[in-house]
């Protein structure tokens, strides 16, 4: 579904991605670990052209991103992603930044676009909270509006860019729930991610990046479990 | 006992002389509208030069870029009084539009260049974020700034514009110097005919106080609007 060939990202002098390669596919749970400044976060927002690869390809469905152009909204479209700060519109309610996208994007009738965002805030167990405005949200609840927000788009593919380290720990469980949920469901997710026991559980596979390249990749048990790496162990030894 | 009835008489007799006599307090009141005016008209050609500029300002063509940001530099960097001289001899001067008319477009170019900044300070200050959320969605830049980024950065704006309306009504007391009858002026005819120089501008001092008190009261309101939602 996502193809990543030599991809490559500076910011001025500083190389963040070295080379890329990788392959996700449809219904596939991708979990992308590894130390501050190892470029995971860089990776995952190129896959949706929020940071202009400096060099190399990614192609989506055999379609190359660098030679959308204009057409990439419609792209983005069909991908979904869940940051960090949630990114929440603090102007408008729940209701309103669910429906947002699909009334002015895909000319759904509001009517419509509310009884699905409904359905998908019953989803992520906010059914409630309808004419709430995010800054009456827990961090919790915020990040699941966000999960809701961008599921209403109906995305193929969904990116979560560290979606529960802004969050008090007593929140982390209920977001990974949600994510949990969609995981089961089939969707196809790329998760970048500090929560390796969620990654060892929900992920298929599993990257390892360090200094701007995929270090190691495989299988949760092959990553956790019978690593073949010096570094990844080393970082695994830190964080578990 | 003398010094009360002494007091009460020189007050008095300034009361007479500077509002009274001759319907002098017309004079007063007919200022105070040609400011009132002068500030109307320079505000809304200020708000007009103001975002066309915030918007050439930030946009990604080198050339409007340089335009807009030495426009910004010259009319911040040199006297209000000196602008409005300059627009009233050397351009405008010699065309046929009536004083006010040549006060309210130098006026408004002078605004027009806080009003740019406080527009561009407003769209900046909403967090990063916010457009890459929209982006992410699939909006078109246009759609994110109209739908998510305007509608956020209009809170910032609007109690900073009237702030800077605030400083434009006193600002026009300058406006005299193109002989334009102004509230000051008016301050200035007074004194010219009683020979009291503290009467007539207390009483300009107040009318602008009373004008400025109003407009911060609103201000106080609008702010407190504009943070429900926050």
């Amino acid at each position: 579904m996502i193809k990543v060939v030599n991809l490559h990202k500076s910011f001025g002098d500083l190389e963040v991605l070295k080379g890329i390669d990788s392959e996700i596919k449809k219904g596939e749970v991708v979990c992308v670990i590894g130390a501050s400044g190892s470029g995971k976060s860089t990776f995952l927002r190129c896959l949706n052209l929020l940071e202009e690869p400096t060099k190399g390809d990614i192609y989506i469905d055999g379609v190359p991103l660098m030679e959308l152009g204009k057409n990439i909204n419609s792209l983005r479209q069909r991908v979904g992603m869940v940051f960090q700060q949630f990114n929440l519109f603090p102007h408008m309610t729940v209701m309103e930044n669910v429906t947002l996208a699909p009334i002015k994007l895909k000319r759904m009738l509001p009517e419509e676009a509310e009884k699905k965002a409904t359905v998908l805030l019953r989803k992520v167990g906010l059914p409630d909270k309808d004419n709430a405005y995010p800054n009456q949200l827990s961090g919790g609840q915020k990040q699941r509006v966000a999960i809701a927000r961008a599921l209403a788009m109906d995305p193929e593919i969904m990116l979560f860019d560290e979606p529960t380290s802004a969050l008090d720990p007593e929140m982390v469980g209920e977001v990974l729930q949600v994510m949990k949920q969609l995981a089961l469901e089939g969707m196809t997710m790329v998760v970048v991610t500090h929560e390796m026991g969620f990654a060892r559980e929900v992920g298929d596979r599993i990257l390892f990046m360090d200094g701007g390249v995929i270090a190691e990749e495989g299988t949760p048990e092959e990553i956790f479990d019978n690593s073949k790496h010096e570094r990844t162990r080393a970082f695994l030894s830190k964080v578990i | 006992m003398g010094f009360l009835i002494e007091l009460y008489k020189t007050l008095s007799d300034a009361i007479y002389f500077n509002l009274i006599k001759d319907d002098r307090y017309l004079l007063f009141i007919k200022g105070l509208g040609v400011s009132l005016k002068l500030t109307l008209y320079a505000a809304i050609l200020g708000i007009i030069i103001g975002l066309l500029v915030a918007f050439a300002r930030m946009t990604k063509n080198k050339v409007l870029n340089k335009i807009a940001s030495l426009y910004i530099d010259i009319i911040r960097g040199t006297p209000a009084v000196v602008q409005l001289v300059i627009i009233y001899y050397a351009i405008l001067g010699s065309s046929s539009l009536p004083k006010i008319g040549v006060a309210s477009v130098a006026f408004g170019i002078n605004s027009g260049a806080y009003v740019a900044e406080l527009i561009r300070a407003g769209i900046q200050a909403v967090d990063k974020g916010q457009m890459e959320a929209a982006r992410s969605l699939g909006f078109s830049y246009g759609q994110s700034m109209r739908y998510i980024i305007i509608p956020q950065a209009i809170k910032n704006i609007l109690p900073a514009l009237v702030s800077e309306f605030i400083v434009l009504l006193k600002e026009t007391a300058i406006a005299g110097y193109i002989a334009l009858d102004d509230l000051t002026r008016m301050g200035d005819i007074v004194r010219s005919r009683t020979f009291d120089a503290y009467t007539p501008f207390i009483v300009v001092a107040l009318m602008y106080l009373y004008v400025t008190s109003i407009l911060t009261y609103f201000l106080g309101k609008l702010e407190r609007r504009m943070s429900i939602s926050d």
